[in-house]
Formats: C-alpha cells, sequence, structure tokens
C-alpha cells in the first residue's frame, strides 16, 4: 500500500463507547481503489455527515454497512465485537436501516406494504397480514414524517418526492440503531426537509446514530454534529461541524487546501471559440426529470455539463438526441427549430450522442468490432450497385483504419466485442461515431473505467473535433477533468441548470460549490 | 432466446482483458463443448441418415424418398425461414398457424365459391398474409404490445376470419387447375415446392446475411436500445419481420392448399411446433447461438428425415411422439451451450 498519511478515523466524541466502528476497510475494484484503509467510529445519537465528490467512496461505504458489499480486508465492530454483515436482511437484524439515494420501491404495492416490505408484516393468526395494523403502523410512522400520505395508496401513483417520503418512512419503521440517509431530501419541498431535520434530532434524543450524505452544505451545518469528508477511498478531515465554516469545508472536499494537482492546459479557449451558435436549447422539460433547462452551444466549444450523480445531466442529452420524449421546450440548431422524436432526428440534425452505457447503450456485444465500427454508417460501405449491401472488404478496411487512429487494443477487427476490456470498448463506441460528419458531438461519461493514457486521448479527441469547428459536450462526474479539458461548465442540481462557468472562472472548487447547494 | 448475452460477456479472462483471442487458449473440455455447440446437430443429422439408411437399406436411402422428404420439407421451410427473420431480433409470433389457415382458406373460397381466377386468389391470400403480419407488427412494434399475447389473440381472431371466409366447411370442389399445378407439378424432376423454397431460401438468406436491413436485424437482436441509438429504424424494422412472417404464412396456405386441391378447416395449426423446432435446431448450426437462415434450412432437413425415417421403421406412434420430443429439447440446449462458448 502506498499511502503516504496515515488515514485519520473519524473521531466523534462524546460520552457514550461507539455503536459501530469500521477499521482499515479495503475495497478494491480493477483500476480503483474505492476503499483505502477507511476507518471510522459512529457513536450512539450522533448525525455524522458524510461528504465527498462523486467517486470518492461514499456510496462503498454505504454499501459496505448495508450488507451489499464485502469489504476486501478490515474489519467492522458493532458494539466492540467483530462482525461480518451477511447481506442486506442481515444489516437489519443488525440495527442497520438504509435509505437508498435511488427509489428501491416496489410500485405495485401499497405505500404500507412498501413501508413494513422485508420489515415482517403484522400478522393475524399467524399466517394472515393483518391490514388495519399494517394500516396502523404505517399512518404513525408517516404521520412522525409529516407526510399526508395514504397508507392504501399505490407506490405508482405518487410523485417521485412522495415515494421519496414513502422510503424514508421505510427507514424509520425499520427502528434501527443506525439511520444512514443517502441524499434524503433530494426533490423534497422545503417543509418536508424541516420535517426531516425534526426527526433527526428526535431520533437523536433516542441515542441513534443518523449518517447523513447531502449535496445541501446548509443542512450539514444545521443537522450534523460532526463531519467526515472522503476522497480518493479515505477519510481526509473529520472532525465537530461547528469548527468548521463552509469555505472550509469546500476546501476539505476538493482537497483545494492542500497541493492541487497541476491543471492540464486546456487548448480550446475564448480564442479558439468561435461566434456562431450552433445548438441552443430552450426550456426543455420533462416532468421530475429535467426542469427547464436553456443553455445554448457555439462552434469551437467544449462545454462541460457537471453535476452530482443523478442531478440529470444523461436524462438532459438524451432529450436532446431524441432517446426520451421531452414534454415542452425546443431545440434549435443553427437558430432554427428542429422537431427531434428519435436518435435518427437528432442524427439527421447533427447531433450524436455517444452514450453512458457503454455495454447496454453503446455498443453490441455479440458482434465483431467491425459490425459495430460500421453500424451507424453502414450505408457509406456499400457495394457497387442498385441494393443496400455492404461491401465487407471496404467495412473491414475502415475498421481497421480506426482501429489504428484510436489505438484500439484488439488482435483483429472480427473479434466479438465482448472480449475487449472496457476501456477499449468505450473506444469502439467513439470509433462509431468518429466520422459520422455531425456538427454536435455529445460525450457522456467517455472516460469511464478508462486508463490515465486513454483518458487523456479522449480529451484530445474531444479537443480537436471542437478545434475543427465542431460543438462538443462532455458530461463527466470528474470534475478535474471538466477543468482540464472545458473552455465553460454548466451545472445541473436536481434537474435543472443552476450555474454557469466560464474560462478561468472554471475552477474545481468553483464546481464543487455549485453542485453542492450552498 | 439470446436473454443470457450478459452473463457470457461478465467471464473475461486475462487474455480477453489484454485483447488477445480467446481461442489462444482453450481447456480440451472447452474444446470438446465448441465442437459439441458448433456441430453437434450436424452430427446427429448425418448419424440419423446412416442409422435410418442401414435399418431400411430397401426404402430409406433412394431418390424417391429424398423426393418425397424435400417436397414435405419445403412449406415447413419456408415457414420456418420467415420465422427465423424475427427471432432475429428477438421477437415471436404465434399467429402464422392461422395465417396459413387463412391464406388457404382464402383463396380456396374466393375460387370456389364466390369464382375467382386463380391468380386474383392466388395474390388476396399473399395480401390477406401481408395485413396479418403488418397489423401483428404495428400492435407489438408501434404500440408495445407483448409479442407472445398479442400474436396468440391475433391467432383467434385470424381463424375466425378464416372460418368467416369458407363457413368452417371442407372444400375440395372448384380449385382451378392452373392453382393446383403450383403444388403438384415438377420441375428438373423435384416438385414446384422444392424450387419455390429453394428460391425464398435464397432470398432470405441474402436479407439476413448480405444486406444493411439484415445486418440491422441481428443488431436489434443483439441489443434494441444500441440499435435505436446508432439511428436505426428500430421499430420499422420489427414491423417488416411480421410482414415477412404474414407473406411467409401466406405462402404455405397457398402451396399445401394447391398441392392438395383443397381446403379443410385450420391447416396451419400442425406447423407450430415444427417451424419453431426447426429455427432453433438450426440456431445450434454453423453459427451457434445465432438464428440463421442455413441453420434453420438444416433444422427442416433434420426433422423431416427424423418423420420419415422413425415412421418407415414402423415404430408406434407413442415412440415417434418421445424421439421426436427428446430431440427436439436436446437440440434446443445444444444451442444455448452453443452461445455460452462463443
Amino acid at each position: 500500500m502506498t499511502t503516504t498519511s496515515l488515514p485519520r478515523p473519524v473521531e466523534v466524541a462524546t460520552g457514550h463507547e461507539p455503536f459501530l466502528v469500521m477499521r482499515d476497510l479495503v475495497k478494491r475494484y480493477p483500476g480503483v481503489l474505492a476503499l483505502d484503509h477507511f476507518g471510522g467510529a459512529i457513536r450512539a445519537g450522533v448525525v455524522l455527515g458524510l461528504l465527498g465528490k462523486n467517486g470518492a467512496g461514499k456510496s462503498t461505504v454505504i454499501k459496505v454497512l448495508a450488507g451489499a458489499l464485502k469489504p476486501d480486508s478490515g474489519e467492522i465492530l458493532i458494539d466492540g465485537e467483530p462482525i461480518a454483515i451477511h447481506g442486506p436482511h442481515h444489516a437489519t437484524q443488525l440495527g442497520i436501516a438504509v435509505v437508498h439515494q435511488e427509489l428501491a420501491d416496489v410500485p405495485n404495492l401499497s405505500v404500507a406494504e412498501n413501508v413494513k416490505l422485508g420489515l415482517g408484516y403484522p400478522t393475524k393468526a399467524r399466517i394472515f397480514v393483518d391490514r388495519k395494523g399494517l394500516r396502523r403502523k404505517t399512518r404513525d410512522t408517516l404521520e412522525m414524517l409529516g407526510a399526508g400520505l395514504d397508507p392504501d395508496a399505490l407506490v405508482s401513483s405518487l410523485s417521485i418526492a412522495q415515494r421519496r417520503l414513502v422510503m424514508l418512512a421505510r427507514g424509520l419503521a425499520a427502528n434501527a440503531r443506525l439511520l444512514i440517509l443517502d441524499e434524503p431530501t433530494a426533490s423534497l419541498t422545503d417543509a418536508e426537509i424541516d420535517h426531516l431535520h425534526g426527526i433527526v434530532r428526535m431520533l437523536q434524543e433516542r441515542d441513534v446514530s443518523v449518517v447523513y450524505i447531502t449535496h445541501r452544505l446548509d443542512e450539514i451545518f444545521e443537522i450534523t454534529d460532526h463531519v467526515a469528508v472522503m476522497r480518493d477511498g479515505r477519510v481526509v478531515h473529520s472532525g465537530r461541524t461547528e469548527e468548521l465554516t463552509k469555505q472550509g469545508l469546500i476546501e476539505h472536499i476538493t482537497g483545494s487546501a492542500e497541493a492541487a494537482p497541476e491543471r492540464r492546459e486546456r487548448r480550446v479557449t475564448s480564442q479558439t471559440v468561435g461566434d456562431e451558435e450552433l445548438l441552443r436549447v430552450e426550456g426543455l422539460t420533462q416532468p421530475d426529470i429535467v426542469e427547464d433547462a436553456s443553455f445554448s452551444l457555439r462552434r469551437g466549444e467544449l462545454l462541460g455539463i457537471a453535476g452530482l450523480l443523478g442531478a440529470g445531466r444523461s436524462e438532459l442529452v438524451r432529450l436532446i438526441y431524441g432517446a426520451d420524449p421531452y414534454a415542452s421546450g425546443g431545440i434549435f440548431m443553427h437558430g432554427r427549430e428542429v422537431a427531434i422524436g428519435s436518435p435518427r432526428d437528432a442524427l439527421r440534425a447533427g447531433i450524436v450522442l455517444l452514450p453512458e452505457d457503454r455495454r447496454l447503450q453503446g455498443n453490441i456485444v455479440d458482434f465483431s468490432v467491425r459490425k459495430n465500427i460500421t453500424l451507424p454508417n453502414l450505408a457509406r460501405h456499400r457495394t457497387r450497385g442498385p441494393l443496400p449491401v455492404p461491401h465487407n472488404g471496404r467495412e473491414r478496411e475502415y475498421a481497421r483504419s480506426v482501429i489504428e487512429r484510436l489505438d484500439i487494443k484488439v488482435a483483429n477487427e472480427e473479434h466479438p466485442l465482448r472480449h475487449l476490456s472496457g476501456g477499449n470498448q468505450q473506444k469502439v463506441v467513439l470509433a462509431k461515431w468518429l466520422d459520422s460528419g455531425a456538427d454536435i458531438f455529445i460525450f457522456d461519461e467517455p472516460t469511464h473505467g478508462v486508463d490515465v493514457d486513454g483518458k487523456e486521448e479522449t480529451y484530445r479527441l474531444m479537443e480537436e473535433l471542437a478545434l475543427a469547428g465542431k460543438g462538443v459536450i462532455f458530461i463527466s462526474s470528474e470534475f478535474t477533468e471538466l477543468v482540464g479539458a472545458c473552455n465553460r461548465v454548466i451545472v445541473m442540481r436536481e434537474g435543472r441548470l443552476v450555474g454557469e462557468l466560464e474560462g478561468e472562472a472554471v475552477s474545481d472548487a468553483a464546481l464543487v460549490e455549485r453542485c453542492y447547494a450552498a | 432466446m439470446a436473454v443470457d448475452k450478459q452473463a457470457g460477456g461478465v467471464a473475461r479472462g486475462p487474455d480477453e482483458a489484454a485483447g488477445r483471442p480467446a481461442s489462444a487458449r482453450r481447456s480440451g473440455r472447452e474444446t470438446a463443448e465448441m465442437i459439441l455447440a458448433k456441430y453437434g446437430v450436424l452430427i446427429a443429422f448425418v448419424v440419423m441418415i446412416v442409422v435410418f439408411s442401414i435399418a431400411r437399406s430397401g426404402s430409406f436411402p433412394t431418390w424417391e424418398n429424398a423426393k418425397s422428404i424435400l417436397t414435405a420439407a419445403a412449406p415447413m421451410f419456408v415457414i420456418a425461414g420467415g420465422l427465423t427473420v424475427i427471432l432475429v431480433m428477438q421477437d415471436f409470433d404465434l399467429s402464422f398457424g392461422a395465417v396459413i389457415g387463412l391464406a388457404a382458406g382464402a383463396a380456396v373460397a374466393l375460387m370456389a365459391n364466390d369464382g375467382w381466377s386463380w391468380p386474383m386468389a392466388l395474390i388476396a391470400a399473399l395480401l390477406f398474409g401481408i395485413a396479418a403480419g403488418a397489423v401483428n407488427g404495428f400492435l407489438i412494434s408501434y404500440l408495445g404490445g407483448p409479442s407472445f399475447l398479442i400474436t396468440l389473440a391475433m391467432g383467434t381472431v385470424l381463424t375466425g376470419v378464416e372460418f368467416a371466409l369458407t363457413d368452417q366447411k371442407t372444400i375440395f370442389s372448384g380449385v382451378a387447375r392452373g392453382y393446383t399445378d403450383i403444388g403438384q407439378n415438377s420441375f428438373l424432376g423435384l416438385n414446384n415446392m422444392v424450387w419455390i423454397a429453394a428460391v425464398i431460401a435464397v432470398i432470405l438468406w441474402a436479407l439476413l446475411d448480405r444486406t444493411e436491413v439484415g445486418r440491422y436485424m441481428y443488431a436489434i437482436g443483439g441489443n434494441p436500445e444500441a440499435a435505436r441509438l446508432a439511428g436505426i429504424r428500430t421499430r420499422f424494422l420489427r414491423l417488416l419481420g411480421f410482414v415477412v412472417v404474414g407473406l411467409a404464412a401466406a405462402v404455405v396456405g397457398v402451396l399445401i392448399s394447391s398441392q392438395s386441391g383443397a381446403y379443410s378447416p385450420s391447416p396451419g395449426l400442425s406447423f407450430l411446433l415444427p417451424a419453431f423446432a426447426a429455427a432453433f435446431l438450426g440456431s445450434a448450426v454453423f453459427r451457434p447461438g445465432e438464428f440463421n437462415i442455413p441453420g434453420t434450412v438444416i433444422g427442416v432437413l433434420f426433422l423431416g428425415v427424423i418423420q420419415t425415417g422413425l415412421t418407415m421403421l414402423n415404430l408406434e406412434t407413442y415412440v415417434i411422439n418421445l424421439v421426436q420430443g427428446g430431440v427436439l429439447i436436446s437440440a434446443v440446449l445444444l444451442s444455448r451451450l452453443g452461445q455460452r462458448v462463443s
């Protein structure tokens, strides 16, 4: 292990013994150290704020505590006893309840059935579900939350915010000793948030520990006693909340207080960007997903879209690409409105999207590399004659040239795509669109799972497209790479555009500040 | 059908991760599985022919018998070939049995009862097939209906139309001579139907393996979302697939009614299982795990040979059922094996 500094455990000083202690947790994924000797202790009756950028390791910690993931090494102690958490059910038995960020409900069951799901329904004569009892208990929990929800309502009939409340009620109903709330206030109204904070304080008085994860920094100061900031799988700061300022907290999250890594030199700058507007999006809306998004993209621009996971970045570009329908708003190419109802329409208008998930959206894993590369432009490789017959030789030649150009590691172009590594599969997605002749290129997380060299290649490729007069949109969860490549960045939060930074103003700290609603 | 495509992709050894071919290092067991997956059905096919030829050396390995097997297999291939096109796209059709009946009933009833000329009746029958396929395709691909249930229900509807046209009565007179010539005459020693099936086989093979449309169809089967995001008209192509099946079923309706010169109610039902079976058998040959027309040709012949051979052995009906069912199950499992290994 090459850790230079010893990880500092989360010190939480109250009179109680720690309820739960984590020691030296390590979790390694191919190419990534998700947890790097993570340690921490959580005492009874303490609200701990867990912070960090995307990929800092917060969700890995939650998954380990929820029993969804086994660490490679390290130990977890509950009441001083070392314990292995076998699975989600076991975690519940140990008194750990998690309210996940994503909705994990069963839409075709009622509110009451969801709230007590997996916690054991009250029964009559031991085998029949006691519907009245279930309804009453659920109503109590819902009232605690201040949520005026009908226990008999089907979850599928609720709004996203109401479904979040149901998930919260489920967390409360578990009567846990440790409640982990992952972004519990996303999409809640102020009144509902106030209620939630009241409940957290009440739980605190009952000696329940709470781990609170949020992107609203104000909330951290309002509700937490302690904060732990994670970076690269380690705790980089832990301490009492009251000893921190907002500015200090942001510095801990970005690491800018320490020696910041040298910024990559941008090749796309205000000097290289043209004046002509290529794309304009006006008031694009799909309820609960993207709200009233407006922005424009000029010729030669490399525009970043920043945001935390679930902020609606991929969803926004999918609307623009016609992959999902939008309810209202308009998309303008070269100043003229275009009707986009399908990816085909978008391609015709000159927009291409390189989707986020290469396995599920980008490629056909059973196809050969060659067939994947030529799929969107097959008509360019026809044999002579009137019929739409692909010319295999010409396809092969083209595939070979692209493989060489992008340095895709594959023995030959006829190999099935499934045999390629993640990074090389991602390059195949790039290869498909390289010569498509489009004006707008949207890259959704193109460097995800790609090694350092591959990342630099990807930035260069995007820069070359921009310098050649295309418009490039770059979505990334890593602020550093947006800062290193983009001349302008727009920030999304909860489906809305909430900020815009240009030129020298694009910095890690500025992005964190805007992604975390301050 | 390829449900667990992901599973095959997850198991990635260090060789593949480095971009080296998986075939570079393969254990003996994997090699055996590979051979079994790729050639299992072909080997079984040859073994079967040899066994029948020895057991009935006087009647099985003869030109006459081969001709009769080919003639019987021709209509079966036409529908199994059409079915292959939608199976490639992971779609499903249970209504083609009813379309066969509708086409046969329409052609014969229009000639016998309404005095249509045979070419007009033939065209009407084919149009019925195209229309049925288009409705299936529209309901499934554009309105998002589940193909299993939609085609099952459409089958019932179409059988209703068939009975409305024919009064659910057997018709054996009034069928034009020109019409019966189609299925009864021979050309170069083989029944016309064999030549028709051969031409259709070549057309379908070219469509799937040689045209952009075919490439797109395989892409839809491999990953519909990726295909859509690549700008492929996935909905239209799926609809087109159902139209191909509808048309193929109508051709079969015409062939069988012209061969018998008559119509009896619901003649298409006996095609349902063997057509699927042939296509699945075919997906275990040549390109394991992938439906393909040459494979389907082998699948149809395989079934024809078993049927004829077992009958010639004078086995009891229940034995024939047991053997046929068992062979089908083994073949389908073989094709799954192919998918895992490839």
